[in-house]
Order: structure tokens, then sequence, then C-alpha cells
């Protein structure tokens, strides 16, 4: 009996870790590659959702409606990296606030068009049983999705050419155009991946968290801390504090309040950057 | 030759003052009356704004004085941020917890002791400034002993935030009087009372008004005074290259705590008078659209300009009046986004910054004179006379001794159990192949890097585990392989900064700096800013910078690099003197240098010592030709 | 076969160089001298389209070089940086096969090549390029430089910093670069003793335009041209 509430409490902890890395890894891409932080990530995830919802509303079947949300968030990150980021390559707190100001303005673009009120869609219902507890099964499966999202990143960042390409055009932009990179278009693409992942995670997630223009605020914080705390080796480190930090937060929520989840979360961020004040990956030397 | 110079406040740091010889032809022309107003624009027109201010209030709607009042605050809290990143270099996002914590304090304080003395900003001000500053230290003490990274140092400030504002929307306490509600906030705090005893009334808006401004015009100038001083000299040196700072003995992390802590006084004093403001506070502000506000304030402004954090509180807040104050509000976020945007992309430097950049563009350049720097010449006796000097103010020359040495990075290891002792008398060169470990070794000296095991000596003194300026202060100056220098700064800056923390002295250190810039044949480029030299200049003007130190063991990471052969020979020169006064070691490729240096010369080798002796020794050591010199007939 | 025409270029308003032109034939190495800051490094970069050009053009074989940086790579320019500019989160492995990918040419023969090209890479293969050593980063920069298949090789300050022995070392292997595929090299350098051993041809740079023009043989002899122009 204590021991099925153990595995229900870790498993659905597991599953909030996992949510978190669904929201948080497009972000490692493009700070861990590109070296910015993205503060309009948790927007792009928001624009992600509405895609989706969007898109079944018009009779899309769920499971197209997640691809219609990454090529909509991509196209959006395209023109937002053409327009605006490009300038800010190299400045990292200023690409930090015009991406906030993006992220306001995005926001209450969203407010205008959308509404503060959305309906959600149904959950995909089934659901997984352990003793007397029953787990619905879909949170459950994005442990599996977020799995497959960290491995996609992975493989294609450190396994292809365009992945090699894209570490070479942003560390050295110029050296890279003088060996033939066309560094402008890489850094493009980069950065629309890395929103397009945010659009997925909306899409993926949405059954979980509804659309609403403010649903951004909620993840990229923890998103943000997330990845920065996991210092220079983005993807690995992300994983691993996504599921610290996530986890941890998550098991003490559900053993006190929600309160003392979220000062969990900030406070070990906070020992965590004590200990490792350039991340925790500062001093390995793998690639990603 | 005859040293009379005339400016003996701090400020002679920052405005190198006329004085003799070449000098004083260079610097003394004639200043056109816009230079000086522009040297001067930080202190004239903020003194023109506050009248201006003062004024307008005699004759303002009530309403307008009680809103811009707030302006003034939140420019209070950008100049807070203003000091900490525009000129400190970190971006805090903490600086609204130092606010709203020096506001809850002062406010919970001011509840309390109102009934009994009616004064209530007697108690509120101090009392938010202290509690903003203690909290500020101990963040501060964190982020900088633990010397962070410049976003881990953001992000943590940011936690710090949050954690407040996920922490003050629950609880409930009670200080005598004042109840702090949670989510619900602390009410009922007394407006701004002047005057004691019983019967005293709240000031009315316009009066408010008027005392908000003068207590932040007292607390701009006090910033501006002590920013343009040595204190802020430092600062600004930090936020260049903090590890050189801390090459020239400044212990940076006390600095950087000194700032932050003032800043978090600034801070905390602006929210308690914001608590007086708005008889009101709640967990708001501590939120997260809260902390973004204010470096908006600072960027619209002008980042790193004082002022410009007032200019950028009213230009924002004088357009959310005049777009309707929240009536429209969503048109207000939306159109505060977009302007974010547009003012990083395109007005890097802010309103007071662009207006600075025209101004300067119709003043003659002072890095003209970059352009035709003659040849460094190196005057043997001037230097002598300098290490003489030296000398006899820092003691004899050190040795400086490594037993086992041993420092490793991963499987690497650049330093293996380098066991050697370095005394003064003639110079030593550091020898060996790519990769041999030797500036990884000259760096464990310095602590650079914290070596695994062994230890490190200066003079007697065991500094294994001494931080750099430590050692810096036990008279180790070192020069590394890239030239460090602050490009901001002017040449003379550069020198009496590097002068300054030996001395501890503005004039002594000027002194000194105008000795050292004759003799590398800077006189011309005193006022230059570094960032105009050339690459060989800029190496010239770091060896200044070492000398000026008055080193008893001098470290050059491979000074001749990018110099020209004739420029080679006058360091080769200036090595040799050096070296009867001091324990002299350089690191080198150039072998014909080297040769020219007549010393000891020793081979490393995979961190390793592999051969020692002088050059025509180790020109007839097969090993050494096989793992370094090579064989043909190159060098 | 490459030339620059009436360089002038520089930074912002500034003028760097002014009016320069330079011809190097097909397998030639060509040496530029001067003295520090004399703008050696803006005509290289002006070379590779990194400065932007007031006025002048490149050409190679005859045609307008194309302007961007990239497609002026691809046009069989390469070009190593003074002060290395290597990626450093990548591996040896990556830089060489990322140049070499970057302009159509499969990257793993391309690294074997370079490995053989350069024996002191291949324990450093899987290291990341950021914890070489000086010397190693230049000799790499130098490996991916020569990955893209140059036409000709533009080298900046290719031996600041590095040990004696590998720059006789490099001095070897570009000589028989150029002599079995017929790269040729223009080397900008302070480096009298280098450009003498590998150049037969040199400009003398002065003040940012080309003060003569001069064979290595007059240069070797003539002392007082080395001290006037060169600061030797």
């Amino acid at each position: 009996m204590e021991l099925d509430y153990l595995a229900t409490v870790l498993l659905s902890s597991l599953s909030s870790a996992s949510i978190l890395l669904i929201a948080t890894i497009g972000l490692a891409v493009v700070f861990g590659l590109m070296g910015v932080i993205n503060l309009a990530h948790g927007e792009f995830l928001m624009i992600g959702a509405y895609a989706a919802l969007t898109a079944t509303q018009h009779g899309i079947p769920f499971v197209l409606a997640i691809p219609v949300a990454v090529l909509v968030t991509m196209a959006i990150g395209a023109a937002v990296e053409v327009l605006i980021i490009r300038r800010l390559y190299g400045r990292l707190f200023d690409t930090m606030l015009a991406t906030w100001g993006l992220s306001i303005a995005f926001y209450q673009l969203a407010v205008l068009i959308f509404g503060t009120v959305t309906p959600g869609i149904g959950m995909p219902q089934f659901s997984v049983k352990i003793g007397n507890y029953s787990l619905a099964g879909y949170p459950l499966l994005m442990t599996g999705v977020a799995a497959l999202a960290a491995l996609f990143v992975y493989v294609l960042m450190t396994r292809t050419v365009y992945g090699m390409k894209a570490r070479a055009a942003i560390q050295m932009p110029e050296m890279a155009r003088a060996i033939g990179i066309e560094s402008y278009r890489v850094n493009t693409l980069t950065f629309a991946i890395g929103c397009g992942l945010a659009g997925f995670a909306g899409a993926v997630l949405l059954p979980i968290v509804p659309a609403t223009p403010s649903m951004g605020f909620a993840f990229v914080i923890k998103a943000f801390l997330t990845v920065v705390v996991a210092g220079p080796v983005t993807l690995t480190g992300s994983v691993l504090t996504a599921i610290g930090l996530g986890g941890g937060a998550s098991v003490t929520a559900s053993f006190l309040t929600s309160v003392a989840g979220d000062a969990f979360f900030f406070l070990i961020t906070a020992f965590l950057l004590w200990l490792y004040p350039l991340g925790i990956t500062a001093n390995w030397r793998s690639k990603m | 030759m005859n040293l009379s110079v005339k400016d003996h406040g701090i400020s002679a740091l920052a405005l190198p003052a006329q004085d003799r010889g070449k000098v004083a032809q260079e610097v003394s022309r004639a200043m056109s009356l816009s230079e000086k107003l522009y040297q001067r624009a930080g202190l004239i027109f903020p003194i023109l704004a506050t009248g201006g201010a003062l004024a307008a209030a005699s004759f303002i709607d009530p309403y307008l004085a009680y809103v811009a009042t707030s302006w003034v605050i939140f420019g209070l809290l950008g100049l807070s941020l203003d000091l900490v990143w525009g000129r400190g270099g970190l971006l805090s996002l903490g600086q609204t917890a130092f606010y709203g914590l020096g506001g809850y304090v002062g406010s919970i304080l001011a509840i309390n002791m109102a009934p009994l003395t009616g004064d209530t900003l007697v108690w509120s001000l101090p009392a938010g400034a202290a509690f903003g500053a203690a909290s500020a230290a101990a963040l501060g003490a964190i982020i900088f002993l633990a010397r962070m990274g410049p976003l881990q140092a953001t992000i943590l400030s940011y936690t710090f935030t949050l954690l407040l504002w996920s922490l003050t929307q629950s609880f409930k306490v009670t200080f005598g009087q004042a109840v702090v509600g949670g989510d619900n906030g602390l009410s009922n705090i007394p407006g701004v009372v002047l005057g004691f005893g019983q019967g005293t009334e709240a000031l009315g808006p316009v009066e408010v008004f008027v005392t908000v401004v003068i207590v932040s015009a007292a607390i701009y100038f006090l910033c501006w005074w002590l920013m343009n001083g040595t204190f802020g000299r430092v600062i600004d040196c930090i936020r260049i290259d903090p590890q050189k700072t801390e090459l020239l003995g400044y212990d940076i992390r006390k600095y950087q705590v000194a700032i932050f802590s003032l800043a978090g006084a600034i801070a905390g004093l602006a929210g308690a008078m914001f608590g007086a403001w708005a008889n009101y506070l709640n967990p708001s502000v501590f939120s997260v659209q809260e902390a973004l506000l204010v470096p908006i304030y600072v960027l619209v402004g002008g980042l790193g300009t004082l002022a410009g954090a007032f200019v950028g509180a009213f230009a924002i807040g004088g357009l959310s009046y005049y777009l309707g104050g929240g009536a429209v509000g969503g048109q207000t976020t939306l159109i505060l986004g977009v302007v974010l945007i547009l003012l990083v992309l395109f007005l890097k430097n802010g309103l007071v910054g662009a207006m600075g950049e025209l101004w300067r563009r119709t003043l003659p350049d002072p890095n003209a004179a970059a352009r035709d720097a003659g040849p460094v010449s190196i005057d043997p006796e001037v230097l002598e006379g300098i290490l003489v000097e030296a000398a006899e103010r820092a003691g004899p020359a050190k040795r400086l001794a490594t037993v086992a040495l041993y420092k490793r990075f991963g499987g690497v290891i650049p330093v293996n159990k380098v066991t050697r002792t370095f005394e003064p008398g003639r110079p030593y060169s550091l020898i060996g192949p790519n990769g041999a470990g030797k500036s990884s070794y000259l760096k464990a000296c310095v602590g650079i890097y914290m070596p695994e095991a062994g230890s490190v000596t200066v003079g007697e003194s065991d500094a294994t585990n001494a931080p750099i300026f430590e050692r810096v202060h036990q008279g180790v100056g070192v020069k590394n392989q890239k030239p460090q220098v602050f490009g901001e700064l002017t040449v003379l800056e550069n020198l009496s900064i590097a002068a300054f923390a030996r001395t501890g002295n503005t004039q002594a250190a000027l002194d000194v700096s105008r000795k050292i810039l004759a003799m590398s044949g800077f006189e011309r480029q005193a006022k230059v800013q570094a960032s105009a030299l050339s690459h060989g200049q800029q190496q010239w003007l770091d060896i200044g910078m070492v000398l000026c130190l008055a080193p008893r063991i001098v470290l050059l990471d491979e000074p001749a690099a990018g110099m020209t052969n004739e420029e080679t020979r006058e360091l080769s020169a200036l090595v040799r003197t050096l070296a009867r006064h001091t324990t002299v070691i350089v690191v080198e490729h150039d072998m014909e240098f080297v040769r020219t240096l007549e010393g000891h010369v020793t081979v490393l080798h995979q961190g390793r010592v592999f051969a020692e002796g002088d050059i025509a020794a180790l020109r007839a050591d097969d090993r050494v030709l096989d793992i370094y010199l090579g064989r043909r007939e190159h060098v | 076969m490459f030339r620059i025409v009436n360089a002038t270029g520089g930074y912002g308003k500034t003028v760097i160089i002014r009016d320069v032109s330079i011809a190097v034939d097909r397998a030639e190495i060509v040496a530029l001298l001067g003295r520090n800051g004399v703008g050696k490094s803006t005509l290289m970069r002006f070379a590779m389209a990194l400065t932007p050009a007031f006025s002048g053009h490149v050409e190679i074989d005859g045609h307008n070089a194309p302007e961007a940086p990239a497609r002026r790579a691809k046009a069989g320019v390469g070009y190593v940086p003074q002060g290395r500019y290597v990626f450093p989160r990548m591996t040896v492995t990556e830089n060489i096969a990322v140049a070499a990918e970057a302009n159509g040419h499969s990257g793993r023969p391309a690294v074997e090549a370079a490995l053989r090209d350069f024996p002191m890479l291949r324990p450093k293969a899987d290291d990341l390029a950021g914890g070489l050593s000086g010397g190693q980063q230049q000799v790499l920069a130098l490996a991916r430089a020569l990955a893209t298949r140059p036409k000709i090789l533009l080298l900046d300050e290719p031996t600041e910093g590095v040990q004696p022995s590998i720059i006789d070392e490099m001095a070897g292997i570009l000589k028989r670069i150029n002599r079995e595929r017929g790269v040729a090299i223009l080397v900008a350098e302070q480096d009298l003793d280098f450009c003498l051993s590998i150049a037969t041809r040199a400009y003398v740079m002065e003040k940012g335009s080309v003060r003569l023009e001069t064979d290595r043989e007059s240069l070797r002899t003539n002392k007082e041209l080395q001290q006037q122009l060169l600061g030797v």
C-alpha cells in the first residue's frame, strides 16, 4: 500500500521532470549552440499550443496537429532570428532583454487574438494502475517523448553535418564563413529548430497544459534555470538538472505544498550555482 | 624634473591634470568650453534637472506631481541597477528584491514608530537602506566569493527575487502594529511625515515630490562623486577585465561586494520611499514583470551613465501616463515590449548615451595622438632610477621557488612536479614545445591556476594557496600572453590605476605613472584610450603597468610576440636591466630574443624540466634539438 | 591567378589600407612583409571579404570573386587568420571535417589526409580544439584551411607563438603542398627568415600601402632595406 503510493509519487515526479525537459530542450539547443537566452521561449511554447489547438479545432487529428505546430513555430522563429536575434549575437544580455520584449509582445498579441480563456482538448484516455492507485497514461507517456526528443537533438547536433556546421557557425561566426559555411543560414535554421522544439512541447503537452496566453511564464522560468544550472554541456546537463530539479520539486510538492515545491526548486538552483558557479557541466570535456 | 601637479583630488585619476614637459603641451592644450562642459556633464545637467524639478513643483498639477514622484523613485531603483550593471558589469535581477525588502522593513518600522515619534522618514529610509544593503551584501558574498560566471550571477539574483515572490504570497505575519498579509500585502503605511511629535501630518503630493527629488538628488551626486573617483575607476577595471584587475593586486571581490551592497542600500531606500508614497505594498514588487522593468529604465536612459536611469524612468513613466496610465493597459504592455526590442536593436546606448555620442562627435578626437606615436625607446638610466626607487619602497628582490608543483586538467598534466628556484641577478627563460606547460607553470605560480600538489614560495613566505592579489602584494608582477589593458581607459589612467594598487595614494600613483609614461615613449598618448593603441603598443603599456607595481618578481609570458625586431631589442635591454634588480622569468619562442638575454634557460617538456643551461649548451643537446629547436638552420 | 586590385578598406570611417594591388600566380608563394600595424592583416581580411571594401576588388582566375566570405571560400580561397580561431568546443576531427563538408567534400577522407599531413594532430584527433596548445591550434587552423581544397591559401602570421621545430615543419609542409597540389600561398609574416625560406617573391607594406615589390634574393642581401622597412 505505502509502497504503491511511493511508486505513484515517483512515477508522476518522473513525468513532471520529463515535462520540464520537453519544455526545456528547445531552450537548451538555442542557448547551448547559439549562446542566446531566449526569454520568449515560453511564448513559442504557447504559440505551438495554440497552433495545435486551432488545427484540432479544424478537424485535424491531434497527432497531425503536432507537426503543424512545429512548422508554425519554426517559421516564426526563423523570422525572429532574421529580424532581431541575428543583430545581437555575442551580446548575451541584450538578446535576453530583446527576447523579453518579444515575450511580452507575443503574450499581449495572444490575449488580443485568443482572449484569456480557451477550451482545453480532451486528454487521450488511458490509465495505468498501481495497486489501488490509477495514474493517467498520457503524462507517463511524456517520459518516453522526453527521452526521444533528447536523443533526437543529440544525434542531430553531434552526428550530422548540419550539427557540425551549426556549432562551428556559432562558436566563430566569422571564421565559419571564411571556411565556406553559410553562417547566417545555418544560424537561422538552428534558432528555428529551437523554436520548433518549443512548439513541439506546447503541442504535445496540450492535453496536460491547456493553451492560455500566460502559459509561457509558468514554463520559461524553470526551463531557464534548468539550462543555466546545466552549464556549457547543455543537452546532457539539462537532462540531469531537469530530472533533479523538476523531479525533486515534484516529490516535494506531493508531500508538502506546491509553494514548497517551488521553493525547493529555487533553493536547490541557488545551492547548485553556489557549488558550481559556472554550471554543473563546466569542467566536462564533452560536446553536447 | 620638477613635479608640480595641481589637481590633488580623487578626480586626478579621472582627469589627468596639467603637468610638466611634453605632457603639459599635449594635455593642457586649451580646452574649449564645450569640452569642459562635456567632462562635467554628469554633474551639470543633473543639477539643472534637480533645479528644474523643484521649480516645477511650484506650479504643476498635484496629481502629476503624485505620479511623477513614483518615476523619481523608479529612477533611483534604476540607478541602483546601473551601478552594478552599467559600471560593475553584473546584470542583477535582484534589485527589486532589495527594493521590496527595504520597502517592507522600512514600512513596518514606520508603522510602529510613527505613533511614537511622528516623523516616519527618519526611520523608514535608514532602515530600508540598511536592510537592502545587508541582504545585498549576503547575496553578493555568495555570488562573488564563489566567483560565479556572469550568467549564473544574473540567474542567482533572479532566483532570489522569485524565491521571495513565492514565499511572500503565502506567509502572514504580524510585527507590532504592522500586519503582513501575504497576498493581501501590507497596508496602512504612513505617508511621508517630516517633523516630530503629535499632530504632525503627512505631506501633500507636491511636498512629497519635493522631498523625494531632494533625497534622490543627494544620492545621485554621492554616487557620481564615488564613481568618478578611484573607487569607480577600479569598478570599471573589474568590469573590463577582472583577472587583470586582480593581477594588479586589487581584491576584486571586496570591491564587487561593496558596489553590490551600495546598490542594495539605494534600492532598499527607494523601496521604503515607495512604501511611504503608495501607503501600500504587496508581493507584486517581487514579480517577474517588476524585476525586468528595472533594466528597461536603465537601457532607455543609457547603460553606465547613472543619470540615465532617471531619464529612462521618466521616459517610460511619461509614456505610460500619456497612453492613459493603465486605461488601455493591454496596449501599453505591447508598446513596451516593442519599444524594448527597438531600443536594444537601435539605441544601444540609450537616450543619454546617444546624445552624448552626438555631442562627442563635435569635439576633437582625443585618440588622434595614437596615430603619430613614435617608436618605443627604453632609457636604461630612467629605468634604473625607477627600479632603485622601487627597491627602496618595496624592499629587495625576492626569489620565487616551486617544489614539486603539480597541476592537472582531467587527463592532461601541464605541470608535473616542477621543482625550481629563481633568484634575482640574471634573467631566466622558459622554453619548450607548444603544450609543454610553460604558460600553465607561470599561471600556477601566480595563482590563476591552483595546483593540486606541491608548493609555491614567494620570498620566504609560502604562497601555495594565496589568492592572486595576495601574491601580487608580496611582489609578483605578471604580464600574460595577450596584452591585458583596460581599453576604455586612457593610457595614463591604465598606468595610474596600476600604480595606485601599490601606493594607495593618488598623487604618488600619478608620479610613478608619469615616469613610466616618459620611459615607454607614451608621453603624447597619455590621454589616448588604450583600445586605440596598436597591438605592439598595448604590449608595452601592459609591461609598463607591471613596472608600476614595482614587482620584486617579474613573470613575462611571450612579451616579444607581435613586436618588430627593433622593439624586441628594446625589450631585451629592458629585461636585462630588470633582472639586475628583480627576479625575472620570461617565456618565449623567439630564440634570438632568448639568446640576447644571456640568461639561464630552462626547457620544459610534457610538464617537466627537460634540460637546462645556457643557450649554447642547449643547442648542443641532441634531445633538445629533437623536441624543440629543430635541426635546420632556421633560428 | 589571384589578384587584389586597388584595395581600400578599414573599419568604420578609418581607412587602414589604401589602393593596394597584389597578384599571386598559380603555384606561387608570395610573402607580405612590413612592420606591425601597416595593414597586412587588414589586407588579408579584405581578400577574404571580412573587411568592408571601400573600393577595389578581388579576382580569382580572371573573374571577380564573390562578395560573401562563404562563397569566396568555396571559390577557392583558404584562410588561416592571425590568432588561430579554431572552433574551441569541437574536436580536432570535427574542425577539419566541417571545413571539408562545407565545401562539398567528404569529411572522413579529408580528416585522414590531414592527419597524414600533420602527424602531430593524430594523438589529439578526438580532443576538443580549445584544449590544444597555441602551436597545435595553429597547425590545426592550417589543416582546416587545406581541407577546403583551396587554390590559394592566405596565411596571417602563421608562426606567431609557434615553437621553432614546428615552424620548420610547417615550412616544409607548405612547400610540399605548394609543389604537389599547386596551391598558391600568400603569407603575411614578421618572421623574415621563415618567409625567405618559402617565398620567392615579396611585397613590402608601409602605412597601408605597398611600398615595393621585390624578390627573395634582393631582400636577403639588402640589409638596408630590411632595416628600414621591417625594423629587422
